[in-house]
């Protein structure tokens, strides 16, 4: 069974740590995927599992087998991993059956074998009718699908994708996205899947892993990101959140713009600072003051766009602190109105962090 | 489809890194040692005891400073030439209408080819004062008396030297005005500015950096040229520094004065290439680089004709009349009577391939040397380039500064130094090929890595990873995937070494022997005993053998000629 542990994985340029002191499990069959923002050493991370960089610190075991330590690292081509780039890499000098079945010709393969192979995977990633052409002349997701014919073929133990589908047009990439979870279901491979891009984390993922500044800051399903953030930047990373900074009362009321808001999430600590995120669609938004005052705040309306689906609303509460909510399109409150915002209580998140 | 296990590829030992190594070290043998034995002959005598005297001799004896001033006056006087001829050419190929522009082009490019001491013989054949062809024109047609031209003289050697160092400056220009983006004149043209006012406003400033790095180059080659001043200089009686080292070697030898004159040679080198590092470094971040249109050509109207006159005139001097010459004298009974169906002779040809006894052993080790160098030069290159542009070893810059570093050693100084490096113990290769074949991959190193380090940076790394996981060992996948995208690149830098061998004398002068004679030095040896017939004989078949052995090396089916058309990448 092959999982990929890493065990304080650490990666130094010079005195720059990429990647800072990183552990993750990720079991067999699992797909796990490292989301953050450009620079936050994802692919770092990809391409120290996939060996083509020795880490600085910790190691990283694959199944039994330790691959990767400070002193000692397995070379990528005896990892038995296949993986997906972001170029696609696909060589320019092959056709599309010479690029998918190169890893089984270097594995020896006899060539009854290879052809059984081939056919398979040519069918399941629809290439038969391009089988013969050079990547120099398929379009972009016929690209994209040899390099996953490719990288499936070999039937690896891992598989490594690097921002497989950021090269694509926005329709093809939902498809592709589905794709990928479709063909990984089908072949239960343990998959890292590299990404910035949180609605292809969303759709693709056992497992998410968002990384920040080098570290992960949160491991979790994707409703665990995505409903109970743990940090500012999470909040802030995944979906469209407002973070409001205010006073803790108690263990879950938090004083904000004069009026005091319910809160779950972490426990919060009596007189200290809070942080608490909110999402746009959460927040209601009335005319008149609600029946229960509870977490209700006054805002004046600063901005107000119609998107067609929704009204996007920018607010400026008492103390000065903008938020933004979506509205249906039926809640049409004029610029400079006055107005009650509603935050429910289950939906405001004290962020430990 | 069915999951079954794959065969784990075998263990193999990753043998690349001692490989590295071991290159590393050739390095830094091949380059570091001559260096320091010239630095060590330089400050020391006889004696080996360290003094300064070798110097002081050099900048107080006339006999030392009259070739320093004269070769500071040649390189001055032929950089400001070869910048005034090949400006207005580069301009008029680049971004006019002028009628033949590629052919131009190729003309220029392909002189190349043309070794500059063969120039000057061939000069010697158009402009001797009392022989020289165009001189028995000029009193046939005026009945003067005395010549028009004399090429054994300071403007003659200027002038041939100018000949074949200003395609270097042209090539410079050109590319500079090529790569520059249409839309900066076009934005001049929208705000109002006249044809004039862009260009400049506009388009000289930006070519600007390219000229002045083609200067720096042109004034770099005529200083360090060997052939040219010892075809021309030496029979009109004065030395430029690159002789003067020379004729230390002869007997009795000066080998610590020789050591010592090459040294400023070698600190101007240096300074100068700094230069033009910084200037074409600026220029690279301002022109190179995103999406540009290309540029709309001048339209010249009338004056096209004009242009295309102007440039056929520039290229009758290192291009048509020479070689008008050498086919000439190859065929006449007299080196520098024009030949007619009558008079001509195969007597020259007949006579440089079996009655001369030293051209068989001078085209053996020519085309020995000349492969052999190639080859092994590639090799080196495509190593060196693969470890900087890939980062495989922790040295990499070193071995890159090692690979760049003899761009700034003249032929002549290299000479000096391998010649002191090899003539003891514990590497004693003098009088043999190999340290001309030391030689001459030292000396063209530095472009072949170039050339080859642009070839690998069009290369996506991530081709490689991709080989590498799916199981391919570092050198596997160096032969499966690199090798045959790069292909294109590694004949080109093939034949480009091997073409620099072939018109290498500086270093050979001072390096060869009686068995190990290679064809420019045969020919400057002819020159010295008057023999320009059979010179140009040697000189056309010289050039047959490169344009011959670069065909055929293009052609070789392991490098899949013809099948260019596939390899457009996605």
């Amino acid at each position: 069974m092959a999982s990929v542990d890493l065990r304080g994985l650490t990666k130094r340029f010079g005195s720059l740590a990429v990647v800072d002191n990183v552990s993750l499990k990720i079991d067999h069959g699992q797909l796990v995927c490292l989301l953050g923002p450009s620079g936050c050493g994802k692919t770092t991370t990809l391409r120290l599992i996939a060996g083509f960089l020795e880490p600085s610190d910790g190691e990283i075991h694959v199944g039994e087998r330790l691959v990767s330590s400070k002193t000692r690292t397995l070379p990528p081509e005896q990892r038995n991993m296949s993986m997906i780039f972001q170029s696609y890499a696909l060589w320019p000098h092959m056709t599309v059956t010479e690029n998918i079945v190169y890893g089984l010709r270097l594995r020896k393969l006899d060539r009854d074998t290879i052809a059984k192979k081939l056919a398979a995977i040519l069918a399941t990633t629809k290439l038969e009718a391009l089988a013969q052409r050079y990547p120099g002349e398929l379009s972009g997701g016929q690209q994209q699908r040899v390099a996953l014919a490719r990288a499936l073929i070999v039937e690896p133990e891992t598989l490594l994708l690097d921002e497989p589908l950021s090269n694509l047009d926005a329709n093809l990439r939902e498809e592709m996205r589905f794709e990928i979870r479709r063909l990984h279901d089908e072949y239960r491979y343990t998959t890292v899947y590299v990404t910035h891009d949180q609605s292809e984390a969303m759709t693709t993922a056992d497992m998410i892993a968002v990384m920040n500044g080098g570290r992960i800051d949160q491991l979790g399903t994707p409703e665990d990101i995505y409903a109970r953030p743990e940090s500012e930047f999470v909040a802030r990373f995944i979906g469209a959140s407002n973070v409001i900074k205010g006073t803790a009362r108690d263990a879950n009321h938090v004083a904000f713009a004069g009026a005091t808001l319910k809160v779950v999430g972490a426990p919060l600590t009596p007189g200290q600072g809070a942080v608490v995120a909110i999402r746009q669609h959460d927040i209601g938004l009335a005319t008149q003051a609600p029946a229960s005052p509870e977490n209700a705040i006054k805002a004046v309306v600063t901005r107000q766009v119609y998107l067609g689906v929704a009204r996007d609303y920018m607010l400026e509460v008492a103390d000065g602190t903008s938020l933004r909510a979506t509205a249906p399109t039926e809640t049409n409150v004029p610029k400079g109105s006055e107005i009650w915002l509603t935050l429910p209580p289950e939906r405001c998140r004290a962020l430990s962090r | 489809m069915t999951i079954t296990t794959t065969d784990t590829p075998k263990r193999r030992i990753d043998v690349t890194r001692p490989v590295l190594w071991l290159f590393a070290a050739f390095m830094i043998v091949l380059i570091v040692l001559p260096l320091s034995w010239l630095v060590v002959f330089a400050f020391t005598d006889k004696a080996r005891r360290p003094t300064l005297q070798n110097f002081v001799t050099l900048f107080t004896d006339p006999a030392f400073l009259d070739p320093l001033l004269t070769t500071a006056i040649i390189a001055t006087t032929s950089a400001v030439i070869c910048c005034l001829v090949a400006a207005p050419i580069g301009w008029l190929v680049s971004r006019t209408d002028m009628p033949g522009r590629q052919t131009i082009r190729a003309l220029l490019t392909a002189s190349f080819v043309t070794p500059p001491f063969l120039g000057a013989v061939a000069w010697e054949l158009l402009a001797a004062p009392n022989s020289g062809m165009l001189n028995q024109l000029y009193r046939y047609l005026t009945g003067a008396e005395d010549p028009l031209f004399d090429i054994y003289s300071l403007t003659g050697l200027i002038f041939v030297i100018s000949c074949y160092t200003f395609p270097f400056v042209f090539v410079l220009v050109a590319n500079a005005l090529d790569n520059m983006p249409g839309e900066l004149e076009d934005a001049s043209a929208i705000l109002g500015g006249k044809a004039w006012t862009t260009a400049r406003r506009v388009t000289i400033p930006l070519a600007l950096p390219a000229l002045v790095a083609g200067a720096l180059i042109a004034f770099l080659q005529a200083m360090t040229l060997f052939g040219s001043p010892a075809i021309l200089a030496l029979p009109a009686g004065f030395h430029t520094m690159t002789t003067k080292i020379w004729s230390l070697f002869q007997y009795p030898p000066k080998l610590e004065l020789a050591a010592a004159a090459a040294v400023p040679l070698l600190l101007l080198t240096m300074l100068l290439l700094q230069g033009q590092k910084f200037l074409l470094g600026r220029r690279g971040f301002s022109v190179v680089g995103g999406k540009y249109g290309a540029p709309r050509p001048i339209e010249m109207g009338g004056w096209r004709w004009a242009a295309l006159a102007f440039c056929l005139l520039v290229l009758l001097n290192p291009v048509f009349l020479p070689y008008f010459a050498l086919l000439n004298a190859a065929f006449s009974p007299n080196a520098t009577t024009l030949v007619t169906p009558s008079t001509a002779t195969l007597h020259n040809i007949v006579f440089v391939f079996t009655e001369l006894s030293s051209t068989q052993l001078a085209l053996k080790n020519t085309v020995i040397l000349g492969a052999s160098t190639a080859t092994v030069g590639t090799i080196l290159a495509l190593v060196v380039a693969y470890v900087t542009t890939r980062r495989v070893i922790a040295s990499h810059r070193l071995l890159g500064f090692l690979a760049t570093a003899p761009v700034a050693v003249p032929g002549i100084v290299l000479g000096v130094g391998l010649f002191l490096s090899y003539t003891r113990p514990p590497f004693v290769l003098y009088g043999t090929l190999w340290i001309l074949l030391l030689a001459f991959l030292t000396i063209n190193l530095p472009s072949a890595y170039q050339q080859l380090q642009a070839a690998f940076a069009t290369i996506h790394p991530e081709l490689e990873d991709a080989s590498r996981i799916l199981g391919a060992t570092r050198l596997q996948a160096l032969r499966q995937i690199t090798a045959p995208l790069l292909r294109t690149g590694v004949i080109a830098t093939w034949c480009f070494i091997f073409i620099g061998v072939m018109r290498e004398l500086s270093a050979a002068i001072v390096l060869f022997t009686s068995q190990t004679k290679v064809l420019s030095v045969l020919i400057y040896d002819l020159n010295e005993s008057g023999d320009l017939a059979a010179i140009s004989v040697l000189g056309i078949a010289m050039l047959v053998i490169t344009f011959a052995v670069v065909l055929a090396v293009n052609r070789i089916p392991m490098f899949g000629g013809g099948a260019g058309a596939r390899l457009r990448n996605s």
